[in-house]
């Protein structure tokens, strides 16, 4: 343990050394921008996208680059934030001047994001799934929205565990109130009846008000969807400390943070279009690769991270396809090209979103995640008419 | 309506532990320590440490006191003292410290969420309800708390020095009593009940480098309306923790936040010295 | 003596004020050529990261001119900047978007702000506010407002903010011309402000609040003000910052944010102006450039150097820089402007009709300690009364009584035949008191003219952007200045004035203030004998000369039986004796008090 904090102070130390160094930037090379939560609601998660960026793209340099480019990753803090996402972006595409972002981020700092990129002409591939519907010219999409994650979920609560009310919780930013809405219309659609929808500013962490109006309502399930990091441990643990055990769906939660959580998380239903259980050739061969390349300081790969690893590849094969690096060519090329990754055949060609393969599985008490059932290429439906 | 009454009542012991130390050293100091969110934090991470070198969770308690009270003699002598005379400075003064340890604990430990194992969870029969047991655990904490500062400030030789501090330092150092001494140690026990309280509400919580932001200026609001006593921080515990739990059942949880710090500053505007009677 | 000819020094004087404002706007025209010609010179990142650390720098400016100048400690101007920006974000996302709608949003914006500020103002500086409550208050403005921001769900975007709203998407120099461009407006605006005479007001409010209320200056209203103006100039600010970046979260009207200007200004120069806005600008560009590379450990390094910089170097950096290189360079600081002394026609007191001073009952308890008993007398005018008695029997309580409505606890005073009810101090100046305390209580870093101007503020005009040239004092002011020798030191800041020179500068204020009753409280302690005898001569010719009313308290008492026409006795909160000066100073009684005798005290006469 003491040893884990020595680390953490030397790599510190170590950072501040090798900034202040600032070699300077080989020539010929690609840089891959990644400007993620390092701080803030997705500290979290960050470190896992990162080493999947990270595996990505020591497996294509050591193939030879792309084009005969090495890859570079560039990664920048966006505070999990708008604030600190128009930082990250201005430097990443004004300072550093990236040839790609590609990234998870809250809608928050993605919102705040995209004018930049916008303004700066970069293509952007988002990796994280969201609340849907959001376009740019600039944007590609390789991680779910809410028309293929909800359904598994409400579809299995209806079926097998006979429940009819529903009871919404959600952290209160774009991305909850985007999936709590679509949740409420499809249970409706489904015949079924919402009996509360409770919101949490992000930041907040008192849960008390919201449980004591749950227990109150007497719904027969619950579906979350919260910030991720903090308020999905808080809600949690308040949620178990007040023994609340109905089913309860976690449209946000990782497999890595609902391992952490311990007990508390056992009996929590995820929604996923991956998880590490799946059987799959590129899913072992992925997994044996981060394990080997990171040892014990491994952070679980999860639905936020294995996305990036599989955008990396799908940006490899758009400049391979468009013959350069340029911006507009590798735009046009992405809607083009796909990758086999972990997840499956990826590719991003239904209005800049990807048809992905979804996973029900449900945490168990040691921390391991059961798969339940699995729907093949979900469709993301309507979310960019105009592009 | 019985939830309702066991969530106002855990919520102000929560918040009374919580404001304690924030209490003594305002009442012998004259002081606002903006450290305090950084305390909370400390005593998060002393729970977080507990539970990575595999003790016992009960014993995140007194390694969590420990430690702030070492931390706190450091920075009484370094950093609080200087400023004795100029008391809006010592609130930007410990406002920075609060920030120093904020990165320090974050290059240590990294931003990311921590867990801390709890001592109990899960929820108990009580009154007829299903009730978080650990929320229960808590308002005995609270009050052995409040029954242990009591006791200190009326039945020990430090808490008759303490005392006279509070009520007219100048006075009490011309009778004799070395208030440089009395300051460090107050400052000393509040910095380690902060720490405590930290590692008591880590269970509810997730340990983070800002776990105690959202807890400072409730704290200090709660603080200055009890008036420096010990009753009268349980009764503005009561009183306005359990507005903020009806405001937050009935209203919305958004605005709950807010009230607290709304009906404090009236409360102020309309009784300055708070509703306490004690100190200055 | 009045409307003396134009003298070369007061032609001077005339100028100086006209030199400064040529000074201020030769450096806004060397800033505007910086401007002007930055943004080809600097790298397109640089000139982002500098647009906001622009408008930034225009909001620390405004929290330097609170704290450092007024001594408001402030979290809030970070709600006044989220105001402007939610307003333009809010306006241009939902209503409407256009030359006149982003026009309409920025007044929309500045109105919000001063409405909020002058909430605010009314809540924390009413009369007798501790600065504590006041930063308190301060403090609950950006929570409430953030919490406010969420509860706005979709409307304001919650804890997302709101972006990609239409805006004026114009290169990057036009932006930076304008943020530039407000930013030297504002500044050379505040740097007028603060050398002007209310600038030195707000600095003595800074130094000694409770004095500038015995001078008659409204306190709380200019406390209000000023807080109203500063939120229309950070609401500006935060307009244009949103206009630019295209986005708003509620981080912009957050707590954290309000802490962070507090440690720019602190660490570059609070009480400086420039230092601030060039700390602004130098801490945000740097750590917008390190924020990549070592984001905790440049947090740690500025928390660590606001630290340092409160405990030890409380002036902040850029005045430590500027003292040093003025000893490098071996300048003297800028001399303080000195005006013209001139004499003013002093109004007669009062109304003839009226007695000047009736007490009627008044009595002061601590809880169940009695201080004053059924106090009653009166005072005519060109009377000089003084009040006698052992310490404790309630003198300076009595005055503290007569100067300050809010302090009896009980009874009536007149003046003129106005109550005075509850009036607080600046209130009771304005119905003729004038009070002088026993310790000169004065200014230290303000100089002996700008004391003295302070004195006049109930009767004079004070610029807003300029050090008035002429100084107007009546007849009695004038002469203890000159006879004392602080006519020609009038540009000596107070700290380094003599204890006697302390003393007549705080009864010139006081006199300065052209009051019609006069209460000194022991004037004489600690002078010379030259010093008690000028002031004995003064006294008595305000008494004789001008017909004004004087009481006072005054343990010497052979000083009182020199110049009082009568002397009044205390003993135990009550009035023993009520007389001539012969009758009392030669009494039984009296030196029975002053023995401390064991008998009980009995009225006169016993």
């Amino acid at each position: 343990m003491m040893l884990h904090i020595k680390l953490r102070v030397l790599s510190g130390a170590a950072a501040l050394g090798l900034a202040l160094a600032q070699p300077a930037a080989a020539a010929d090379t690609l840089k891959i921008g990644v400007p993620v939560g390092l701080s803030g609601a997705n500290s979290v998660v960050a470190p896992s996208v990162v080493q999947a960026a990270e595996l990505a793209v020591s497996e294509i340099n050591a193939g030879g680059g792309v084009l005969s480019k090495q890859l570079e990753l560039v990664v920048a803090d966006d505070g999990s934030g708008a604030q600190g996402a128009q930082k990250a972006f201005d430097s990443l595409v004004f300072q550093k001047e990236v040839d790609v972002l590609i990234s998870m981020e809250t809608s928050a700092a993605r919102n705040a994001g995209l004018p930049i990129v916008n303004r700066g002409k970069v293509p952007y591939i988002y990796t994280s799934f969201y609340e849907g519907r959001s376009c740019s010219p600039w944007m590609y999409v390789n991680a779910w929205v809410p028309e293929q994650q909800v359904a598994p979920i409400v579809d299995h609560f209806m079926s097998s565990e006979g429940a009819k009310s529903f009871f919404l919780i959600g952290s209160d930013y774009a991305f909850g109130r985007g999936m709590l809405e679509f949740t409420k219309k499809y249970i409706e659609t489904k015949g079924g009846t919402v009996l509360g929808e409770e919101y949490l500013p992000m930041d907040g962490t008192d849960w008390t008000a919201i449980i004591s109006k749950l227990k109150a309502a007497g719904p027969d399930a619950i579906i979350t969807s919260t910030a991720g990091g903090a308020p999905n441990v808080t809600l949690t643990k308040q949620l178990r400390a007040a023994g609340v055990s109905i089913p309860y769906g976690n449209l946000a939660v990782d497999e890595g943070t609902a391992r952490g959580m311990g007990a508390d998380a056992a009996g929590i239903y995820i929604s996923a279009s991956y998880i590490t259980g799946i059987d799959s050739e590129e899913n072992k061969k992925f997994l044996a690769a981060m394990e080997k390349h990171f040892g014990g300081d491994l952070k679980t790969p999860n639905d936020l991270s294995v996305p990036q690893y599989e955008a990396v590849y799908l940006y490899k094969a758009a400049v391979e396809k468009a013959g350069s690096a340029d911006p507009e060519k590798v735009i046009a090329a992405l809607d083009e090209v796909s990758f086999k990754g972990p997840r499956g055949e990826i590719s991003m060609n239904k209005q800049r979103h990807a048809p992905l393969t979804m996973y029900l599985a449900q945490v168990q008490a040691d921390g391991s995640v059961k798969l339940i059932n699995s729907f093949k290429d979900v469709d993301p439906g309507e979310q960019c008419p105009n592009l | 309506m019985s939830v309702l009454i066991l969530d106002i009542v855990t919520t102000a012991a929560i918040l009374f532990t919580v404001a304690t130390g924030l209490m003594i050293i305002l009442g012998v100091m004259k002081l606002i320590n903006f450290a305090h969110g950084a305390f909370l934090t400390i005593g998060g991470y002393a729970a977080y440490i507990t539970t990575l070198a595999g003790w016992s969770p009960w014993l995140a308690i007194p390694f969590a006191a420990l430690v702030g009270l070492v931390l706190g003699l450091v920075v009484e002598i370094f950093i609080v003292r200087p400023l004795y005379s100029r008391p809006l400075d010592a609130i930007l003064a410990t406002w920075g410290l609060g920030i120093i340890i904020g990165q320090l604990i974050t290059i240590a430990f990294g931003r990311e969420v921590q867990f801390a194992e709890p001592p109990v969870s899960g929820a108990v029969e009580f009154l007829g309800l299903s009730y978080s047991t650990y929320r229960l655990l808590l308002v005995m904490v609270a009050l052995i708390v409040g029954a242990g500062l009591t006791g200190l400030l009326y039945f020990t030789r430090f808490g008759l020095n303490a005392r006279a501090v509070i009520m007219n330092e100048d006075l009490a150092r011309g009778l004799g009593i070395d208030s440089t001494k009395v300051r460090l140690a107050t400052f000393g026990l509040g910095a380690a009940l902060a720490s405590m309280a930290g590692a008591l509400i880590t269970p509810l919580i997730s340990v983070d480098p800002n776990l105690g932001l959202p807890w400072l200026v409730n704290s200090f609001m709660l603080v200055l309306t009890s008036g420096v006593s010990i009753p009268g921080l349980l009764i503005v515990s009561l009183l306005l923790g359990g507005a903020q739990v009806v405001v937050s059942t009935y209203l919305s949880p958004i605005i709950g936040g807010l009230t607290i710090v709304v009906l404090a500053a009236l409360i102020l505007r309309i009784r300055p010295q708070g509703i306490g009677w004690g100190g200055s | 003596m009045s409307g003396e000819t134009l003298t070369a020094p007061m032609a001077e004087a005339l100028a100086a004020p006209r030199a400064q404002l040529h000074r201020v706007l030769r450096w806004g025209l060397f800033a505007t050529a910086l401007l002007v010609v930055a943004p080809f010179l600097l790298d397109t990142y640089t000139v982002n990261i500098l647009i906001r650390a622009l408008f930034l720098a225009a909001l620390a400016l405004t929290v330097d001119i609170l704290w450092g100048y007024t001594g408001v400690l402030t979290f809030g101007q970070s709600a006044f900047f989220g105001v402007g920006a939610y307003a333009c974000a809010l306006v241009f996302t939902h209503y409407g978007f256009g030359p006149g709608w982003a026009v309409f949003a920025l007044i929309l914006g500045i109105l919000a702000a001063m409405a909020v500020g002058l909430l605010v103002g009314w809540l924390a500086f009413y009369h007798g506010a501790s600065p504590l409550y006041a930063s308190i208050v301060t403090l609950a403005l950006p929570i409430v407002l953030t919490q406010v921001v969420f509860a706005g769900g979709r409307y304001t975007g919650s804890s997302s903010g709101l972006s990609g709203f239409p805006t004026y998407y114009w290169d990057l120099e036009v932006w930076f011309w304008i943020a530039g461009a407000f930013l030297i407006l504002v500044t050379c605006l505040a740097v007028l402000f603060v050398r002007s005479d209310m600038g030195r007001v707000l600095v003595a409010i800074r130094e000694n609040e409770m004095r500038c209320a015995y001078l008659g200056i409204p306190v709380s209203r200019i406390k209000i003000l000023l807080m109203v103006a500063m939120g229309a100039i950070g609401a500006a600010a935060g307009f244009g910052y949103a206009a630019f970046t295209n986005v708003v979260a509620p981080e912009l009207t957050g707590f954290l944010l309000g802490t962070e200007l507090l440690i720019w200004v602190a660490l570059g120069g609070r009480g400086t102006i420039i230092g601030p806005v060039l700390g602004t600008i130098a801490i945000d560009v740097t750590s917008s450039y390190l924020s990549g590379s070592l984001p905790f450990v440049w947090k740690l390094i500025i928390g660590t150097a606001f630290v340092l910089v409160i405990v030890v170097l409380p002036q902040g950096l850029l005045p430590e820089l500027g003292k040093a290189l003025r000893r490098l360079l071996r300048r003297k600081p800028a001399p303080r402007p000195v005006p013209t002394l001139q004499v003013t026609a002093s109004k007669p007191p009062g109304d003839e009709a009226e007695i000047p001073l009736v007490v009627e009952g008044v009595e002061r308890h601590f809880g169940s300690l009695q201080v004053l008993q059924g106090i009653d007398f009166r005072v005519g005018r060109g009377e000089l009364l003084s009040l006698v008695g052992p310490n404790g029997a309630g003198k300076t309580t009595l005055i503290r009584c007569l100067a300050d409505g809010m302090e009896k606890s009980g009874g009536r005073v007149v003046i003129f035949g106005k109550d005075l009810g509850r009036w607080p101090p600046d209130r009771c100046v304005a119905l003729g008191i004038g009070r002088k305390f026993q310790a000169a209580s004065i200014y230290d870093t303000l100089t002996v003219a700008e004391c003295l101007r302070l004195a006049r503020y109930r009767l004079e005009r004070f610029s807003l952007w300029q050090v008035t040239p002429v100084l107007q004092l009546p007849e009695a002011a004038l002469r203890i200045v000159k006879e004392t020798g602080l006519a020609e030191r009038l540009d000596v800041e107070v700290r380094h004035l003599s204890h006697g020179q302390k003393q007549a500068l705080d009864l010139a204020m006081v006199l300065a203030l052209e009051p019609s009753i006069v209460l000194l409280d022991e004037p004489t302690a600690g002078l010379t004998k030259t010093e008690r005898e000028r002031i004995g001569g003064i006294l008595t010719s305000l008494v004789e000369r001008e017909r004004l009313s004087v009481l006072l308290v005054e343990h010497d008492l052979n000083f009182v039986r020199q110049i009082s026409s009568r002397v009044i006795v205390m003993h135990q909160g009550k009035i023993v004796l009520d007389g001539s000066v012969a009758e009392v100073v030669d009494s039984a009684l009296v030196r029975e008090i002053y023995a401390g005798s064991s008998h009980p005290v009995t009225e006169a006469g016993a």
